[in-house]
């Protein structure tokens, strides 16, 4: 597989510093939409609920595209300190929402939360 | 400088372990020297007691700065690297400002300690003490917690001030039996230091218990889930130490009406506590990578589910063909196709890559081989190391049968990789997993050198013959650091239920051969008999657990 050298290199710089997804340390509780969720096609509230208390200046939101191109969403700078939230407008299709937190304690997880889009 | 970063992912628990054992080492030899070494000094006399614990204090602290240095380094580039911060963003975040200060009390503590030696005034050492310690509650899981986070920060702290007056004292307990001569004084010394090991087992039940109660919250949450059983390990080997200085606080008691009484045992059995305070350790840096029970409410295993997977099976005795493994049958299916496109062939699996890789049924059936094999060799070793100490002579070389076992786990143990697989030897680094099984192979061939040559060598170094308790304890306290790369986290824990209680049987076996070599027979018969036979039945014990050992 041709994976880019710094792509490579910063997943598994990231891939190994962080616990393994399963026994993570912060965990998703919660995902509207819920993972493997389908959602109509326009404006998405996307809202991601830890058991943590989340740095939420220092976690970042990815949408992987049907297309895999990736692009960082804004997270949203207020709300409840073990929520995420966004705002989205999706076009029909697969969809990865990719996070990764850092809880306060200094812990960083990641994991996905697939979405199918459909026609409104 | 990319592996580097690599290995501190899969190190990453094993440096939390060395800087809770650094902090309890700082901070047990503050309190010993201002609460044992400076007031009893008078009697002490020019022993230089107060100076040594200082000294190892001082190097404790450093050890400190070194490991919550390393931690905050590479948390802060891998935040930069992925979230696109500067480092001075990252430095502003709750757990790095913890951490400066953490290091910055512990170079100063340091700075104090190996300056001024045994003459430190009492005072900046216990301010610094006091902020090491709350530094340290913001990096555990009590600094997240959205409900009684008060409460849990305190409790946090209660549980470290009291593992280091206990088990971080006892580094400096022993230098003070080194170098103290008469019996009236190790009664003054070993029953101060006995007070002050309760309060601290006391400071850990306190906490402990509140600590459960919130973070595991029920039964199920203690056995169905990875924190459970590492607490429930943690359990274990406290009560493995409770019964140790159990046993020296009542050797204390004999010498106020017999100052003669000998203290070899009570030098052992704390060289014993220190080594299962360190496994302690190491499971409590185990435990800050998982959530807490009370968290996990789903894919939390059920008492049927545990009893289901140990039901006794006969050892799978043959193996799988490597081709009907998941990664070889992958790596054919996606070769075949880029013939078929003419394009170049992607790679099945990428060590490394955060991916977990993909396991079939004949992987569930490589790996039972692997463990059942490797379990008729260890019963085995632990078959002829009883017979060998029932008197058969020629059993004595029972370690050779480790180097089987080292030869068999290289091959056999990671198939995607090299010799067996496509993965190359040095790639094969970045999986966490292989790293961990290469680690063990290396510690089994030293163990099995070393061992051999006390057994059947004519003159032996006398640190040879500590390598075998040395490697076995290690072993078994990296065992409670290691995990297996699989998505399903019940299939996760049900492995982790297996493999924990072999982490403790091999501390188990490791210190009890310790205290064979260690203690005296002459003077303490019963204790040295209960030695001799423990390790072997250990071993015994690891074997059938292997033999026993079922992914599905």
């Amino acid at each position: 597989m041709a994976v880019p050298y710094r792509l490579k290199t910063l997943t598994l710089l990231a891939a190994l510093l962080l616990p393994a997804i399963a026994q993570a340390h912060a965990i998703l509780e919660e995902s509207t939409p819920p993972a493997g969720a389908s959602v109509k096609a326009g404006p998405l509230d996307l809202r991601l609920r830890y058991n943590s208390r989340i740095d939420q200046g220092r976690s970042r939101l990815t949408l992987i595209r049907p297309d895999h191109a990736k692009d960082t969403i804004p997270i949203d700078a207020d709300g409840p300190p073990d929520i995420l939230s966004a705002h989205l407008t999706l076009t029909p299709g697969a969809y990865i929402v990719r996070w990764q937190v850092l809880a306060v304690d200094g812990h960083i997880t990641r994991g996905d939360v697939p979405i199918t889009v459909t026609a409104p | 400088m990319d592996l580097l970063v690599d290995l501190f992912g899969y190190l990453s628990i094993v440096v939390h372990g060395l800087t809770i054992l650094s902090q309890s080492m700082a901070l047990g030899g503050v309190l010993f020297l201002v609460l044992l070494a400076r007031p009893l000094a008078p009697r002490l006399g020019r022993t230089g007691i107060a100076d040594g614990t200082a000294r190892i204090a001082g190097y404790a602290a450093l050890g400190l700065l070194l490991a919550e240095a390393a931690t905050v380094a590479l948390q802060t580039a891998v935040l930069v690297d992925t979230v696109d911060l500067t480092v001075l963003d990252v430095l502003h975040a709750q757990f790095a400002v913890a951490g400066i200060v953490k290091t910055a009390a512990a170079v100063t503590m340091a700075g104090l300690l190996l300056r001024l030696k045994g003459q430190v005034p009492a005072l900046p050492l216990l301010a610094l003490t006091a902020i090491e310690l709350a530094a340290a509650t913001l990096t555990t899981h009590a600094a997240a917690r959205l409900d009684n986070r008060g409460w849990l920060l305190a409790v946090e702290g209660l549980h470290q001030l009291g593992a280091a007056i206990w088990i971080g004292g006892i580094p400096c307990f022993l230098l003070t039996l080194a170098r103290v001569r008469d019996g009236i004084t190790f009664r003054e010394v070993g029953s101060r230091f006995s007070r002050m090991s309760m309060a601290g087992v006391a400071c850990i039940l306190v906490s402990g218990i509140t600590m459960s109660l919130l973070y595991i919250g029920s039964w199920q949450g203690f056995y169905g889930t990875a924190f459970g059983v590492m607490v429930g390990a943690k359990i274990a080997m406290f009560l493995m130490l409770l019964g140790l200085g159990g046993m020296n606080f009542l050797l204390v008691e004999r010498l106020r009406t017999n100052p003669l009484t000998s203290i070899n045992r009570l030098r052992r059995f704390a060289e014993v506590e220190f080594g299962i305070g360190i496994a302690i350790f190491f499971a409590a840096a185990s435990l800050t990578s998982v959530p807490p029970a009370v968290d996990l409410t789903q894919d939390r295993v059920s008492w049927h589910e545990i009893v289901e997977r140990n039901i006794p099976e006969w050892p799978r005795l043959s193996s799988p063909d490597h081709d009907t493994l998941a990664l070889p049958a992958l790596q054919e299916k996606l070769d075949q196709e880029a013939v078929a496109t003419k394009a170049k062939p992607q790679v099945a699996f990428v060590p490394g890559s955060g991916e977990l890789p993909p396991r079939n049924a004949a992987d569930i059936a490589w790996s039972e081989y692997n463990h059942h094999w490797a379990g008729l060799i260890v019963g085995l070793v632990g078959l002829l190391a009883l017979l060998n100490r029932a008197g058969v002579r020629w059993a004595r070389h029972w370690p050779l049968a480790f180097l089987g076992l080292a030869v068999f786990l290289f091959f056999r143990s990671d198939p995607e990789t090299w010799p067996m697989g496509d993965i190359g030897f040095l790639d094969s680094f970045r999986d966490v997993e292989v790293v961990q099984h290469r680690f063990f192979v290396l510690l089994i061939v030293v163990f099995a050198f070393f061992e051999w040559r006390v057994r059947t060598a004519a003159r032996v170094n006398r640190y040879a013959v500590l390598v075998f308790p040395l490697l076995c304890a290690a072993g078994g306290t990296m065992l409670l650091t290691h995990s297996h790369a699989i998505a399903n986290v019940k299939d996760q824990l049900l492995i982790e239920l297996t493999h924990t209680p072999l982490a403790l049987a091999g501390i188990a076996a490791g210190w009890a051969r310790w205290l064979e070599i260690r203690l005296n027979p002459r003077d303490n018969p019963v204790a040295w008999q209960i030695a001799s036979w423990v390790w072997p039945m250990c071993i015994l014990f690891c074997g059938l657990l292997l033999l026993g050992y079922r992914e599905a």
